[in-house]
């Protein structure tokens, strides 16, 4: 009988057109085509027309066509796509998914999509929480069971969030609960505000240095305004009470700023100084709070429609207490440490507006969402990319430009600037490429970011990026130098991608600057790094000829010349020996006669070290039979290892003499001498100390001159942080040992003591580092004289003195709160707490899984029992009209009906 | 994330339909030549582990170097293996890059693969593990199959494929 109806319906196809409900909402079309998805009419004439039919279709089910999407997925694609669409659908758009969903919610796997989904897309897609909050509002207004699975289904999340130590997570549940407030009964989310705050201040009142309870209240300013968006007048009193609170923890200025502000120097001369996020945020919300909080940039879907539709927006909604939260003490601090943050901009507070000022709410709110997007969504850049063009989307009307609209072009009718979508974009980037002391992801993330935004829409990104960059470039000179090596590395990175297409004639006057300057030790090192993903010819031909100087022929040799084919050089006829020998891959005890004669005659010439020389003699020669790539290199290393290991332990001297030999024999391509030294590092030819020693050692740095060499920093960073990884390494293998427990105490205690020795190496390695840089920097290295102190020159040294000692000191805090004492401490405790919110979490999940399993099977042998009652039923009624054969009666019976009420519905 | 949770958007490390469908003729003829059942499962799990790449798409031209450049911005690399013409020993436009962590590699599918290098856009596949012997094409005129019968231009990649050129070569005597 089932069949036969469903074959009928589905033969007649303009069913499709007319007639009840859902059922004409199946098509994909609509959901693709362009603007005005949702046409109040198109739905109000079909909702009429159910109504006109019921009359005839009371007595039977109501069937659904076979072509038709289930109402689960189209739930989902529906919510998946919420907002992206040109804008005045938003409001309208709520509304009616809250309608679908009210209509198909009494099914099972709907319903249980659903709220997985919806607080899924609360934890990835920040931009929309507010209109997702807007469908849970609209549905609670018929059917109160919605708004308490969401609350209930929020609650497990932010409770989730809580002991895991997820503040990001935590605060985009809390905004969803804020959005939420229409419906929640008494002071809804202020109570659990309150609490947050109390374990903030326990956290401040602990620690000087802390940022965690910073975190807290960031989280509670950031989510006021969408607490107050929906009735500001409501809850201004309660906001204003808790911003009083607030105001001493925000304003208060952190110790740690200096270590992670983008620019050095003198107030005055920063292009932009340390402005604390959070500072800002108390400052922009007591603005609002006296302005009546305006928060003109956000939308407020679920107000809107009802303004739209003059209902009165508070009659009879049903109320429900805010789930309990608990918010535990000690608060879990979670898994990385937290500076300081700072509110980063190329584009604020300049003559022409295109992004917030600083002292507009809108600045931290855009950023905040926009920025959880990008860190968020790092599984798809695509996406992330589509989200930054289409960031316009999620706003109030009229906060921003039309998308693509040209800097001299912003402003409106009334003369008011709009913002520039596209700017706010890359500025929302460039915070987290720049982000000290490390962004969350690798700065990879970010380069490729920029690079899909530029390929989504090039025409609207291009002048955007090339003002960013020439803000960046006309400030290079005071940049924090590990923010000036991203900003290189990125651009050359960057234009590898787009053809290695930029504007270089507007620069070419900083070619004639010195070598030294910050400006021209930039483009020497961009160039380089283009070269490194390129070819010398293919860059050399990209650029004005100006700039030629900064690629020598040098360059073009894929491998350099043999310093010890002329006879001119000391040991010539040895080190070709060595060479010819090397190649033939003969035994070592064949090279040991060659290296005994350079060591005799070293002696004779009194040279104080004889096995400096040898050493460069077979180490170019390694350097030679590994020119033609990395591979041969390691392989030939390999080869070679066990002279070349015993080196240093005979003579430190000689063992700088390996990098000496390195860098000089690949001089025209420093990259590679960089990732060379980088493997004798690995095969412990090399140690760090002996890296860092003859980078900054006082017989190279002379009166400072190498620091501008930006593959100097990345050979001495690159060490460090080989160092660095290290120590963390055996920190982690001690923290899960501690956590998991069942370790021996004497295998702890070895840990705990290779920790320390390691970390105490760590220490005495940026010692060494900061004595150096710290020296050029004061001015007292050696070679520096006194009377030259006010030289330009000088000036210059001691500013890269200055730049390199601020970015290891730095390193050095950052490490600590990884492997000092009390941090490992802070982590054991965090992990534990974590095992076990995910503990409770799976078992809460296991028992909701039975749980659900044990409904199904419930429900399954309650419909079979249906089922079966209902066929006795038909079989009975079959046999009390005994003579006419049963099934064919029934099916003339729906002839009869169903497609004469179809016909009308359908023309 | 929570358990059972579902992204509410694609991810961009995962295996390519290519690697999954090689697993998936894997099961299938394991079923026919009756070989043990946990081998599918196996590449799998060695594919949640996995630390190396394949990158396709490259430039004959492309050295060592330039990929050490670009792929070292996902993390230090532990080897890399390029693809060499079969006959010729000679690059032939793919490599196989392996990292010491598992993370690196899923970056790298992530941030890297579809990105250019070299002027290109490359692609990056999760591998199993290079083994011996899969450095070389595996075309009948020892380049990648791809590069056979490959109907356009393509300078990076030695002009025309094999099958057009050896052709013409045919036509001029």
């Amino acid at each position: 009988m089932d069949v036969e109806r469903r074959h009928h319906n589905g033969g007649g196809r303009e069913r499709h057109h007319g007639g009840g409900g859902d059922r004409h909402h199946g098509g994909g079309e609509r959901h693709h085509g362009g603007g005005g998805r949702f046409h109040g009419r198109g739905r109000k004439r079909n909702f009429r027309e159910r109504g006109d039919d019921d009359g005839d279709h009371d007595r039977r089910p109501r069937f659904k066509p076979r072509y038709e999407e289930p109402a689960a997925s189209r739930l989902r694609r529906l919510i998946l796509a919420i907002a992206e669409q040109p804008r005045d659908g938003a409001a309208n758009e709520a509304q009616y998914i809250a309608k679908l969903l009210n209509e198909n919610f009494e099914d099972d796997l709907t319903r249980k999509t659903f709220f997985d989904l919806v607080l899924q897309a609360v934890s990835e897609q920040p931009l929309k929480i507010p209109y997702v909050a807007a469908v849970i509002l609209h549905a609670n207004e018929t059917n109160a069971e919605i708004g308490k699975e969401a609350l209930e289904r929020a609650r497990v999340r932010a409770q989730f969030a809580l002991d895991s130590g997820d503040w990001r997570g935590f605060k985009l549940v809390l905004r969803f609960f804020a959005c939420l407030q229409p419906m929640l009964a008494d002071d809804g989310v202020f109570p659990l505000l309150d609490e947050v705050f109390n374990r903030a201040v326990d956290l401040q009142t602990a620690s000087q240095e802390d940022a965690v309870g910073l975190d807290l209240v960031k989280i509670i300013l950031l989510t006021l305004p969408y607490l107050l968006a929906n009735s500001p007048t409501t809850w201004a009193e309660k906001a204003a009470e808790l911003l009083e609170k607030t105001d001493i923890v925000a304003s208060a200025p952190h110790p740690l700023e200096p270590l992670v502000e983008s620019y050095l120097g003198d107030e005055d001369q920063k292009p932009f100084g340390f402005r604390s996020f959070i500072g800002l945020l108390q400052k922009q919300l007591a603005k609002e709070s006296e302005n009546g909080w305006e928060l003109t940039c956000l939308s407020r879907p679920y107000t809107d429609y009802k303004k739209q539709a003059s209902e009165e927006a508070t009659a009879e909604i049903p109320k429900h207490a805010l789930p309990e939260i608990t918010v535990p003490s000690p608060v879990n601090p979670g898994r990385r440490p937290v500076f300081p943050e700072t509110y980063f901009s190329m584009y604020a507070d300049t003559e022409i507006e295109t992004v917030p000022r600083t002292d507009d709410i809108a600045a931290s709110l855009i950023r905040d969402a926009t920025v959880d997007t990008i860190n968020l969504l790092d599984f798809n850049r695509v996406t992330t990319a589509r989200f930054l063009m289409e960031i316009d989307c999620f706003w109030a009307a009229g906060t921003f430009a039309k998308r693509g609209t040209a800097f001299d072009k912003l402003k409106n009718d009334e003369g008011r600037t709009m913002w520039k979508s596209e700017d706010m974009a890359v500025d929302a980037i460039f915070s987290q490429l720049f982000a000290l002391p490390i962004p969350e992801h690798k700065l990879v993330y970010y380069h490729a970011v920029v690079t899909e935004c530029c390929k989504i829409a090039p025409a609207a990104v291009a002048p955007s990026l090339g003002r960013a960059i020439r803000f960046l470039f006309r400030n290079i000179d005071s940049m924090d130098m590990e923010l000036e090596y991203r900003f290189m590395d990125w651009f050359a990175h960057h234009l590898s991608n787009f053809d290695f297409r930029w504007k270089w004639a507007e620069w070419i006057e900083d070619i004639s600057r010195p070598d030294l300057h910050p400006k021209k030790a930039f483009l020497a090192g961009i160039l380089d790094k283009e070269i490194r993903l390129s070819f010398a010819k293919r860059v050399r031909g990209t650029l004005p000829k100006e700039y030629h100087v900064l690629v020598p022929e040098g360059k073009d040799k894929d491998t350099p010349d043999f310093k010890y084919s002329s006879d001119d050089v000391p040991f010539a006829p040895e080190a070709r020996q060595i060479l010819d020998l090397l190649k033939k891959k003969a035994p070592d005890s064949d090279i040991q006669p060659i290296i005994d004669n350079i060591h005799a005659q070293a002696s004779e010439a009194a040279l104080s070290d004889p096995l400096v020389a040898s050493t460069d003699a077979y180490m170019t020669a390694v350097l030679v039979i590994g020119s033609k790539s990395l591979s041969h290199l390691i392989s030939g290393i390999e080869r070679c290892r066990e002279r070349l290991v015993s080196v240093g332990p005979a003579s430190e001297a000689a063992r700088r003499q390996i990098i000496s030999s390195v860098v000089d024999y690949w001089r025209f391509r420093p990259g590679t001498a960089v990732g060379v030294v980088d493997k004798l590092l690995n095969y412990t030819i090399l140690l760090p100390e002996s890296v860092v020693l003859w980078a900054l050692g006082p017989e190279r740095l002379g009166k400072g001159e190498p620091l501008a060499d930006a593959w100097l920093y990345e050979m001495v960073s690159g060490t460090l942080g080989k160092v660095a990884t290290r120590v963390r390494q055996i920190r982690d293998a001690l923290v899960n040992a501690r956590v998991a427990g069942g370790m021996p105490d004497e295998q702890i205690t070895k840990l705990e003591e290779l920790l320390t020795q390691e970390r105490g190496a760590m220490r005495a390695l940026f010692g060494e580092v900061d004595d150096s840089v710290g020296g050029v920097a004061r001015g007292v290295s050696e070679g520096m004289l006194e009377n030259e102190a006010d030289d330009a020159i000088t000036r210059i040294l001691r500013a890269w003195g200055a730049r390199w000692a601020r970015v290891f000191r730095r390193r050095a805090a950052v490490e600590e709160t990884w492997v000092a004492d009390e941090a490992i401490k802070a982590a054991i405790e965090a992990r534990k707490m974590l095992e076990g919110a995910e503990r409770r979490r799976a078992e809460e999940v296991a028992a909701e899984e039975e749980r659900e399993e044990e409904e199904r099977v419930k429900r399954e042998e309650e419909e079979s029992r249906k089922r079966e009652e209902e066929e006795e039923r038909v079989k009975r009624v079959k046999m009390d009209e005994g003579k006419v054969e049963g099934g064919e009666e029934v099916k003339v019976d729906m002839l009869d009906v169903a497609p004469d009420a179809d016909m009308v519905d359908g023309s | 994330m929570l358990p059972r949770d579902r992204h509410t958007i694609d991810r961009l490390d995962k295996p390519s339909s290519y690697t999954t469908n090689k697993s998936r003729k894997r099961k299938h003829r394991d079923r026919e030549g009756d070989e043990p059942k946990d081998r599918p499962s196996e590449l799998e799990d060695k594919l949640r582990d996995a630390t190396t790449l394949y990158v396709g798409n490259l430039s004959f031209y492309t050295t060592e170097e330039q990929i050490h450049e670009l792929f070292a911005k996902c993390g230090e690399i532990k080897r890399l293996v390029m693809g060499l013409d079969r006959f010729q020993k000679t690059p032939c436009g793919f490599c196989f890059v392996e990292y010491y962590n598992h993370q690196d590699a899923l970056d790298c599918m992530k941030y890297i693969g579809g990105t250019k290098l070299d002027e290109r856009i490359i692609r990056t596949d999760l591998d199993e593990g290079f083994v011996e012997g899969r450095q070389y094409g595996r075309g009948k005129s020892g380049g990648q199959v791809r590069d056979e019968y490959r109907e356009e231009y393509d300078p990076g990649r030695g002009g025309y494929g094999r099958a057009i050129s050896d052709t013409m070569q045919e036509g001029y005597k």
